[in-house]
């Protein structure tokens, strides 16, 4: 269970998210969804840590990651997968799924091995092109790889930033199917953000809509698709 | 033929030496976004230390064995107690601007370099004094003829042909080596993948500070050793890595061995005199033709 209770991240004493509190269900996938600005961004990489709160806190089932480096925040099981497709371009693909898992190479090689296996069967065609540069992928094997590069070091929570921005919709559509059978196939809790609500909410438990960095609904995923006047006058469509 | 010989294996075994240092500033540069002039201020420390410890009856390999521990140890605690304290302070007025915290830490390594040879200076009273080498210096004699290279030649391209061996193997073949890759390609990736980049740019200070201290046990029983006789090595070692591409480590070294070659040519067929003139033709040819260097990758933006 994540459990965010009144989180305030302030840029040079602009409140880039102001007084957030909500949970996500273990197990589930939960989205926040919102315009640009309103704050996504900024919440999970206050969660991973890379930018810190000015208070508030975050807890993750019984740890309290608020005080924890970025470092030690992957290693208790929480997962960023960074805006932009983010992988390193100069390192093979096959490089940079075991930059993944280099951490836990010492006590768990055999299951980095059985973990990178897995997400070879994942997503065949970074096999297929394992010993190329990263940089020279499509932007939806790039996402691909930046999914599979937090996979291996099997994240009990996993922060999706915005994973179809710049794809086709049905390569879209096909990541986060992908996700969707990840999060029931393993129990892995998932936290969503996406700018393109549909098809995230579509498999969400949960839906979370921000704005000027405030949550402005917390509804179930099925009911924050139906209202149509939250979204007109939050998300403009 | 003779003099061509004579230049082609004084340039070798000099740009062995030059890529040394050249690949010590780039691994700096690279994973700590510093450009180091403190480098060869550390190598000539470390090889004080040396020369220390052979007068009082080491033998060669032992001292050299410590010197390249300590010039290991000189540059992690480079970092450690100065670099990342320097970094860190996040609300500093000083360091706000993106090209104050570039300069900082420059400025921090020249003052360095000034307290190391401070320090040399207090310690062994800044003579110069002369540096053994482990084999003969004189030229080596095959049958009757004379050859144009030393045993101590083939001893300095031996010993930096192993390291580079050695140092190809830790980056391309160990986790270590691809968390340093990484780190230096994207730090923001690298730490959300859990690896602990702080550590991981103290050992690139680590591992620059035994290159050069070996550059500095390498070259000093030539040149003698004294606290200023490896300022031009750093000068050389740095145009080298700009040649190189700054970024790249195979091109730091390619552009150690280049400049090596350079100055050893203009030594035997024309004057030791017109060397620097080579070299600053050198280097602005090759920011004219190749601003990005050899081995340099262009910044390559997706859009």
């Amino acid at each position: 269970m994540l459990k965010v209770a009144n989180l305030v991240t302030e840029f040079a004493s602009i409140k880039a998210l102001n007084d957030i509190s909500f949970q996500a269900k273990p197990g589930r996938i939960t989205t926040v969804i919102g315009a640009n600005g309103a704050g996504k961004s900024t919440l999970l990489r206050t969660i991973s840590g890379l930018e810190r709160p000015t208070s508030g806190s975050i807890k993750w089932f019984d740890e309290e990651l608020t005080d924890k480096s970025v470092e030690a925040i992957v290693r208790s099981g929480v997962a960023q997968v960074p805006e932009g497709h983010a992988v390193i371009s100069q390192l093979s693909v096959a490089e940079n799924i075991e930059l993944g898992g280099l951490f836990r190479k010492r006590q768990a090689r055999g299951d980095l091995e059985i973990a990178t296996k897995e997400v070879y069967e994942l997503f065949p065609i970074l096999f297929e092109r394992r010993r190329e540069p990263a940089g020279s992928l499509s932007g939806g094997e790039r996402q691909m790889l930046a999914i599979s590069r937090a996979l291996v070091a099997r994240p009990k929570l996993l922060l999706l930033d915005e994973p179809s921005l710049g794809l086709a919709p049905l390569i879209s559509a096909q990541i986060i199917s992908i996700v969707d059978q990840l999060c029931k196939s393993t129990g892995l809790t998932v936290l969503l953000v996406e700018q393109n609500a549909n098809t995230a909410l579509a498999v969400a438990d949960h839906g979370i809509l921000l704005a000027l960095g405030k949550v402005v609904a917390d509804l179930p995923a099925k009911e924050l698709i139906a209202d149509s006047a939250l979204r007109a006058a939050y998300l403009g469509y | 033929m003779n003099s061509f010989l004579t230049a082609f294996f004084a340039g070798t075994s000099q740009g062995a030496i030059y890529a040394l240092v050249s690949l010590g500033l780039v691994l700096v540069w690279r994973g700590a976004g510093v450009v180091n002039f403190a480098q060869m201020g550390q190598a000539m420390f470390t090889t004080y230390i040396a020369s220390q410890l052979i007068q009082n009856e080491y033998s060669y390999w032992s001292a050299f064995v410590i010197a390249l521990i300590s010039g290991a140890l000189l540059g992690a605690l480079v970092d450690l107690g100065i670099m990342r304290p320097l970094s860190s302070r996040k609300n500093s007025q000083l360091l706000n601007s993106q090209s104050m915290r570039t300069t900082v830490p420059v400025i921090a390594s020249l003052g360095i370099l000034g307290v190391l040879k401070a320090l040399a200076g207090i310690f062994w009273a800044g003579e110069e004094r002369g540096f053994p080498a482990p084999v003969p210096t004189t030229g080596l004699r095959l049958g009757n003829s004379d050859l144009a290279i030393t045993g101590f030649d083939l001893f300095v391209i031996g010993v930096v042909f192993l390291a580079l061996v050695l140092t190809t193997i830790f980056f391309t073949r160990t986790g270590m080596g691809l968390a340093m890759r990484a780190s230096a390609l994207n730090p923001e990736v690298t730490r959300l993948s859990g690896i602990r980049v702080g550590s991981v740019r103290t050992l690139s200070w680590a591992i620059s500070g035994t290159a050069s201290s070996l550059a500095g046990l390498l070259v000093t029983p030539k040149t003698n050793l004294s606290p200023n006789t490896l300022d031009l090595l750093l000068i050389i070692g740095f145009t080298a890595a700009v040649v190189g591409g700054l970024t790249s480590l195979a091109g730091s070294v390619l552009g150690g061995f280049i400049l090596g070659y350079v100055i050893a040519f203009v030594n035997v067929y024309s004057a030791p005199e017109n060397v620097f003139l080579a070299i600053l033709i050198f280097l602005l040819l090759a920011l004219f033709l190749r601003p990005q260097g050899i081995l340099g990758s262009k910044e390559v933006r997706r859009v």
